[in-house]
């Protein structure tokens, strides 16, 4: 630790160095103008309408036991979020389902929840020993 | 003037660029489409972190895409080296429920102002506009789960790595004055704030947050119809969008159109179950940590970051490099932001660039000349005028909030 803080040499900003250092950087000194006339407010403004597309998602879960139940996840939300998440336990797996089903109100009967966790387990779950693996009431 | 060269090498480098026909490690569970196979994807540093740059949504430039439906898109954190404004093509975006408007008809947009007041209102965007004195602030908005996947242990919700924030400038109508258009009764309590989304099922509570009363007309909460200078892009908000200035970003409710004064205390979900922290410093327990009361998520910690290298970024020996970066200071306004170049053991101030805002990103600054070969750690840490400092130790918590520990790089002089 000693021998790297004694490599290292400081070097203060003086002021003839700060302008070429921030020279190459004006971007930083720049706010956005609120008066350009694109501005709601800016004289002349007007608000026009807005319509957009939203992309679909193209993924989808994968095939195994359990998936049949997945469609119901999509109802609210596009596969990604679940895949996306870190290896989870069964545990956690149960808790996230639960808390869609309680908090969020989805229409997943109680006695899927165990295949589904299973199934997210298989496919997304953390490398932990089997004491992990909980089952819920 | 000599400019060396920060950019990582490929074989050091911990987040790097990929083309998807080389990943090899297609995933999870090789689930990408046809379409994802030829994208340009991203692996930020944590499991599963593998993340498509998509530029398929409107209105945005190349996000990390983390879900389509409800969109999270995250900003791809070389956009912060840019400027302390983040362009609003290139700023995160976070839906909780999918029933997203995406058609606004402006002429027949209201705002309501109802509740616990003298008076309902029923207004446009041109009332708003041209009746209320306009008011600017730049503020930083971001998730409440903003680097939520570098927790460890991980925990589940929005992976995030540090780009699910940006700072714009907000321009619009301060709430206060459009409350005291409407006249707040004795005996308010809260303002609870609706925007136009709602979720798909409608078992599914509508996403609703509140502020005190006195919070609210403290004059700097705002209702925003611009964001650096040009209407909002619908997925951050359009056409208005509630500014919290130093506050987490789940207040900021987008498409903004129900203002509703409570005489009581808001027990919908989204401000009692929902965006809950330990009630403790840095809102840190330890994993399985039981029996701690929780609270509200509220007010903004200060952190900052290095823009211009990353882990395993090449210093020349004998050669000045500038380093850079950007802090915020969360409630408060950065006062300091410090430097070091051995892994924390000394600190020295970083140049501050110039300031666009108390509640914004400012912009530090360091010269840094290697002597020797070898590895060295690099640190940044803020503190704001509160005193409020970074902390050494990474916090925890099981909804992932918060986290505003000390950042480093590792770089190696060469």
């Amino acid at each position: 630790m000693k021998l790297i803080a004694r490599s290292v040499r400081w070097i203060w900003t003086v002021p003839s160095l700060l302008v070429i250092t921030l020279g190459g950087s004006l971007a930083w000194s720049q706010a956005p103008s609120s008066a350009s006339a694109t501005s709601p407010g800016a004289s002349g403004w007007q608000w026009s309408n807005v319509s957009v597309a939203l992309p679909t998602s193209e993924t989808s879960f994968p095939p195994g036991d359990g998936a049949e139940i997945t469609p119901q996840c999509l109802i609210c939300h596009s596969a990604g979020m679940v895949l996306r998440q870190p290896p989870l336990t069964r545990e956690q797996w149960v808790g996230e389902i639960n808390k869609m089903r309680s908090a969020y109100g989805a229409p997943l009967p109680a006695d899927q929840v165990d295949r589904l966790a299973d199934y997210l387990f298989r496919i997304n779950g953390a490398s932990v020993s089997h004491t992990a693996k909980i089952s819920t009431p | 003037m000599h400019r060396p060269t920060l950019m990582p090498t490929p074989m050091s480098r911990r987040s790097f660029l990929l083309r998807a026909s080389a990943a090899g490690t297609a995933g999870l569970m090789g689930t990408w489409g046809s379409k994802a196979a030829a994208a340009t994807l991203v692996e930020l540093p944590f499991a599963n972190g593998q993340r498509e740059i998509v530029t398929n949504f409107p209105q945005k430039g190349a996000m990390l895409l983390q879900r389509t439906r409800p969109p999270l898109l995250e900003t791809p954190f070389e956009v912060f080296d840019q400027g302390v404004f983040t362009p609003n093509d290139r700023f995160y975006v976070r839906w909780h429920l999918a029933n997203i408007p995406t058609t606004i008809d402006t002429g027949a947009f209201r705002l309501n102002v109802r509740g616990h007041v003298r008076e309902q209102l029923s207004l446009t965007l041109d009332d708003l506009v041209r009746e209320f004195q306009p008011f600017e602030i730049a503020a930083v908005n971001q998730c409440s789960g903003n680097s939520r996947g570098f927790f460890k242990p991980r925990v589940p919700g929005g992976e995030w790595a540090n780009g699910a924030m940006g700072n714009a400038l907000w321009r619009g109508a301060r709430l206060k004055d459009v409350l005291d258009r409407a006249g707040v009764n004795a005996g308010a309590l809260q303002v609870r704030f609706n925007g136009l989304d709602t979720g798909v099922i409608p078992q599914t509570p509508d996403f609703m947050k509140s502020l005190a009363i006195d919070h609210a007309r403290d004059g700097e909460v705002m209702i925003a119809y611009a964001m650096n200078g040009e209407p909002l892009p619908l997925l951050n908000g359009f056409p208005l969008r509630l500014v919290v200035p130093g506050w987490y970003a789940t207040y900021w409710v987008k498409m903004l159109n129900d203002i509703e004064v409570l005489n009581e205390a808001d027990d919908n979900f989204w401000t009692t179950k929902a965006y809950l922290i330990p009630d403790t410093p840095y809102a840190n327990v330890d994993p399985g940590q039981q029996g701690v009361r929780m609270i509200p998520i509220n007010r903004m910690v200060p952190r900052s970051f290095f823009t211009n290298v990353q882990d395993g970024a090449v210093l020349k020996v004998g050669q000045t490099a500038t380093l850079r970066g950007i802090a915020f200071g969360g409630d408060a306004a950065v006062a300091k932001v410090f430097f070091s170049s051995d892994a924390g053991d000394r600190w020295k101030e970083a140049r501050l660039g110039p300031d666009r805002g108390k509640y914004g990103f400012r912009r530090w600054e360091v010269m840094l000349r290697p002597s020797s070969p070898g590895t060295q750690r690099l640190m940044i840490k803020a503190q704001n005028t509160a005193g409020s400092v970074q902390p050494n130790q990474a916090n925890w918590n099981g909804s992932g909030f918060m986290r505003n520990v000390i950042e480093s790089v590792s770089v190696q002089a060469v």
